[in-house]
Order: C-alpha cells, then sequence, then structure tokens
C-alpha cells in the first residue's frame, strides 16, 4: 500500500509542476497573480476594517477580532483552492468535455480533477492574507496559544476546508444533471460568504440558520472562532457548536462524496 | 475458435432532449414544465471485433458513431445491452481498462495547450506508469514514424492542426495501448497530412498488431486502412462486411464514397 500512496503524491506533485510550468508561460502574468489577488481580498477586508472603527465594536466584537474571523475565511479558502479548484470549476470541464479525457485514464477520477487543478498561486494570494489577517490579530486578542489550543484551531481549519470542499463536490456532481450549475454556486457559496465576514448573531434569525443548517460556514470560522474567544453572543447556540467543527467537515463531506458517486453514471458527455 | 477482443451485444443509448415550443413564452414554460424527448442514438448494435482488426466505423453526423465508440472507452455508461472489450467491462471497470485502450478525438485534445508537447508526454508517462525504457522506445518510435522532432519543443498552442494531431496521435499510444479508438483524426486537415496519418494507422495496425477502431466521414481513410467497414445510421447497424462486400452492393461502377453516399441517402437499400 505504502507504494501506491507514494505514487499518490508524486504524481499530485507532477500535476503542480505541470501547471505552475503553464502559469510560467505568461511570466509577467505569473508574477502578479498572486500579489493581485492579495490586493484584491486585502481592500475589502480594509475598507470593512475601516468602517468598524467607528462603532468600536459589534455584538461584542472589537475590531481585531473580526480580523481574526476574517484569518480563518482566507486561511481556509488558500488551502481549498489547491485543493478544490476542479471541482469548483467542475461545470466548465463537464461543459466543454474536458471531463472526457479524465475519465479515459488510469487513476481515479476525484484524483485527477483535484491534482490538475491546484492553483497555487492564487492560494498564495488568498493564504498569505488569511497569515498576514492571523498574525496581525492573533497575538492581540487574548487567545493563550498552548498544545490543546493548537490542536484545535488546526483541526477546525481542516475542518473548515472539509465544509467548503464539500459544498463544491455537492454542486460539482449536481453539473452531471444540470451541465452548467454556475448561479446555484453564485447564490449558495458566494452570497453566503459575504455574511461569514462577520459574526452570524448580527443577524437575523432566517440567516443565522442558513449560515448553521444550510451552507454552514458558521462552523468555517464563526463557532471555531467562540472556541478560542468565548464571547457573549455564544448563549445563543448550543454550546456543543465551538467544537464539532471537523466531524461537521468529515460528516459532510463523506455526504457529497456520496452524491459525487451515484451521480457519475448520469455523465453525458458533450457531442462532437 | 478464437475469441473476439471487442463484443458489443444489444446496446442501446437514449439522452434526454428538451423540447421547446417555439419563441420567448415557449421557453419560459419550458422552465417550469419541462419537456423532453428521448432520442435514441444507439439503438440496438451488436457486432465482434478480432485482435489485429482495421474497422472503418462509419455513419452520417448524428447516427450514433461518438456515442458509440464513447461507450466502448468506458465515458459513457450504455442504458442496456453488454460491452466487453479486451476482458473488461468499460464503464465498470474503468481504472483498469482504459489502460488498454488509446483514444484520439480529432476535435479534442489531450495535450496541454501552453506547455510544450514534451511535457504532455512526460505527464503521461507518469499518469500511465509508463516503465522508463518503454517509454524512452515509444517516444523513439513515434517522433520518427510521425516526424515529431521539429515540434515537440513548441507550446502546443503554436503547432499547426496536423501537427498538433500527429502529437496527440503519440500521445494516445505511449503507453502500448493493444486497442485504439480514432475518432475523426483526419477532420480538418490537407491531403498531405490525412496521407501520413493513415500510413501511421496501418503500420501499427500491420506491423505491431494493434486493433483499430476508425471513425471518419472521408472515405480515403477507411480503404486505405481499414479492411472492414461498419456503417450505422440513425443509431442501428446497417452493413457490416469487408470494403469488397460494400462495393458489391452497387452493380453499377462506383466508388466507395457515391455508395456510402447512396446508402446514406436510401437508394441502395440493406437487407
Amino acid at each position: 500500500m505504502n507504494t501506491e500512496k507514494n505514487d499518490t503524491i508524486h504524481m499530485f506533485l507532477c500535476y503542480s509542476r505541470t501547471i505552475i510550468k503553464s502559469w510560467f508561460q505568461y511570466k509577467l502574468d505569473a508574477c502578479i497573480r498572486s500579489f493581485t489577488v492579495f490586493i484584491r481580498e486585502a481592500s475589502g477586508i480594509i475598507v470593512i476594517y475601516l468602517t468598524l472603527q467607528t462603532f468600536k465594536h459589534i455584538n461584542g466584537w472589537k475590531p481585531d477580532e473580526l480580523l481574526f474571523l476574517f484569518s480563518l475565511i482566507f486561511l481556509s479558502y488558500g488551502i481549498l483552492i489547491i485543493f478544490f479548484t476542479g471541482l469548483r470549476d467542475f461545470d466548465r470541464s463537464v461543459h466543454d468535455g474536458g471531463f472526457d479525457r479524465i475519465l479515459l485514464r488510469p487513476r481515479g477520477l476525484l484524483f485527477q480533477v483535484i491534482s490538475s487543478n491546484a492553483d497555487w498561486f492564487a492560494a498564495i494570494g488568498h493564504g498569505g492574507l488569511g497569515i498576514t489577517l492571523f498574525l496581525l490579530s492573533a497575538s492581540r486578542i487574548g487567545i493563550s496559544w498552548n498544545i490543546t489550543t493548537v490542536l484545535y484551531y488546526i483541526a477546525a481549519l481542516t475542518g473548515g476546508v472539509l465544509i467548503q470542499g464539500a459544498v463544491f463536490l455537492a454542486l460539482a456532481s449536481l453539473s452531471f444533471y444540470l451541465i452548467k450549475s454556475n448561479n446555484i454556486k453564485e447564490i449558495f457559496y458566494w452570497n453566503m460568504r459575504r455574511f461569514a465576514n462577520y459574526p452570524i448573531s448580527i443577524f437575523p434569525k432566517l440567516i443565522q440558520y442558513l449560515m448553521i443548517y444550510v451552507m454552514p460556514f458558521a462552523f468555517v470560522n464563526y463557532f471555531p472562532a467562540q472556541f478560542l474567544l468565548r464571547k457573549e453572543d455564544m448563549h445563543s447556540y448550543p454550546q456543543i457548536f465551538m467544537y464539532i467543527t471537523p466531524l461537521v467537515g468529515g460528516f459532510l463531506y463523506f455526504l457529497a462524496y456520496l452524491f459525487w458517486k451515484s451521480s457519475l453514471k448520469h455523465y453525458k458527455s458533450t457531442g462532437n | 475458435m478464437k475469441k473476439p477482443i471487442i463484443k458489443l451485444s444489444e446496446v442501446r443509448k437514449s439522452f434526454k432532449i428538451s423540447k421547446r415550443a417555439n419563441g420567448l413564452p415557449g421557453h419560459i414554460a419550458n422552465l417550469f414544465v419541462p419537456k423532453f424527448d428521448m432520442k435514441k442514438a444507439v439503438d440496438d448494435i451488436s457486432f465482434e471485433i478480432y485482435k489485429g482488426e482495421a474497422v472503418g466505423f462509419i455513419g452520417a453526423n448524428g447516427a450514433g458513431k461518438s456515442t458509440t465508440i464513447k461507450m466502448m472507452s468506458g465515458i459513457l455508461y450504455p442504458d442496456s445491452g453488454e460491452i466487453q472489450i479486451a476482458g473488461f467491462i468499460p464503464y465498470k471497470q474503468r481504472k483498469s481498462y482504459v489502460s488498454n485502450i488509446g483514444a484520439v478525438f480529432g476535435q479534442k485534445s489531450q495535450l496541454t495547450w501552453d506547455l510544450p508537447v514534451i511535457d504532455s508526454y512526460e505527464l503521461l508517462k507518469n499518469i500511465y506508469r509508463i516503465p522508463e525504457d518503454a517509454y524512452r522506445k515509444n517516444l523513439k518510435m513515434f517522433t520518427d514514424l510521425l516526424d515529431l522532432s521539429s515540434f515537440i519543443e513548441q507550446p502546443v498552442r503554436q503547432l499547426s492542426l496536423g501537427q498538433r494531431m500527429r502529437a496527440d496521435i503519440a500521445a494516445s499510444l505511449l503507453h502500448s495501448p493493444g486497442i485504439v479508438f480514432f475518432d475523426e483524426p483526419t477532420i480538418g486537415l490537407d491531403v498531405v497530412a490525412k496521407e501520413r496519418i493513415r500510413e501511421f494507422v496501418r503500420y501499427i495496425n500491420k506491423e505491431q498488431k494493434v486493433t483499430i477502431i476508425f471513425t471518419t466521414h472521408d472515405m480515403q481513410d477507411i480503404e486505405k486502412t481499414c479492411g472492414r467497414i461498419i456503417i450505422i445510421d440513425t443509431g442501428k447497424k446497417i452493413f457490416d462486411g469487408s470494403v469488397g462486400e460494400l462495393m458489391n452492393l452497387s452493380s453499377e461502377d462506383m466508388d466507395i464514397e457515391s455508395i456510402v453516399r447512396k446508402i446514406y441517402e436510401g437508394d441502395i437499400k440493406i437487407i
């Protein structure tokens, strides 16, 4: 089994080398891509941050604590697009028949979709911003870092990646039926993600429900941050929510994987 | 008795086609109450192919050629019927099956657009786990036969269509498959480029005993490469025989192109 595993990592790196080489065919573009992503996303954050300065806090969350919330979103997204860009953009490859090529090769389908699309440059931009925000905020908000909190942080980050990965995987599976699923993703993922910039407790109940039970962004950043910060507003939710992000991630990913498996035979390919 | 390497029995495949009333109101109505027609793309097709055969697979546009090829290469599930190729059921055992086949699609490249041809080959070597010496040997052979050396270091996006097609063919054969599907590999090529590909197909079929399935609209492709022809029309097999047998269908002295045209148009009936 061990040789098989080594081969998988080797193959993943082979794909990544191809992707990075492709990007460097357009040298200037490759160099500025990470930087562009960083600046684009950071300017959004700066606007929110400066606006919040005038409020001192919202629902008990100080600006630095909000930066910590942002950092979880960006760090998880940075990791997400290394592994799930192929699924995020999957409807495109169903639409143009690129998935045919993947089906013709003697490797796992999901493995190929994942590793042939790892977006390292954007990952550096998003992840770099996540790390910057983390460094800016983590020391100033009174988290005591010890072995428990560090391990929890890593588990929660992984869970957060899996939650979003599960959504991309489920939407990718949906494109076997619909061919184009872009609009659903726009509403379901990108719109909901905007709410995740704030503590969910400031929103009307309906949005809170959506953020917890439908598109569970609350488990990507709000509840993990609560575990580390213990703000007042956590009283409105079951305490267990602070601990279960890794479980939610694993469970949702598993469900999405089952959906993917059962959807594969509905692939129609596009005619010549 | 020899066993066939490819066996299709009573294979069927239909697609849902959404049926729309004309005009904007029709389109909007369709959003709420979608209406579908089932189009039979492949309707009860059976045939057997033996190792080392070269079979021309022809039919008018929309006759079901591509759908059949896609089912044979494990891309699509048939609705019913059985497919057995090289001891595998393609759509069920995809991962172990596909190493045994090569597929060349004239309309879709499998090379990485922005990278030199050789980089795509290196990636394929890893994907198919091709041993280094076999890879070297095949690469050398295809470079000579298809004359790749002048552009193998160039990015795919800079290649002419004929060069890209040759590069694509080599890419599909690097892992030494025993069966190769050529789906319109000569489409859009000039006479010289076509001839070169035909020669190559003939060579791997005769010298390397590779089993070939060849779809095309150019009857010269068939005449020059294939010993046997299968014609399908509206999802059904209407002819299966040698080039000679096809020629005998007409009493007049006609070339193969005209005979096939008359079959499509219904002027020659086949029982």
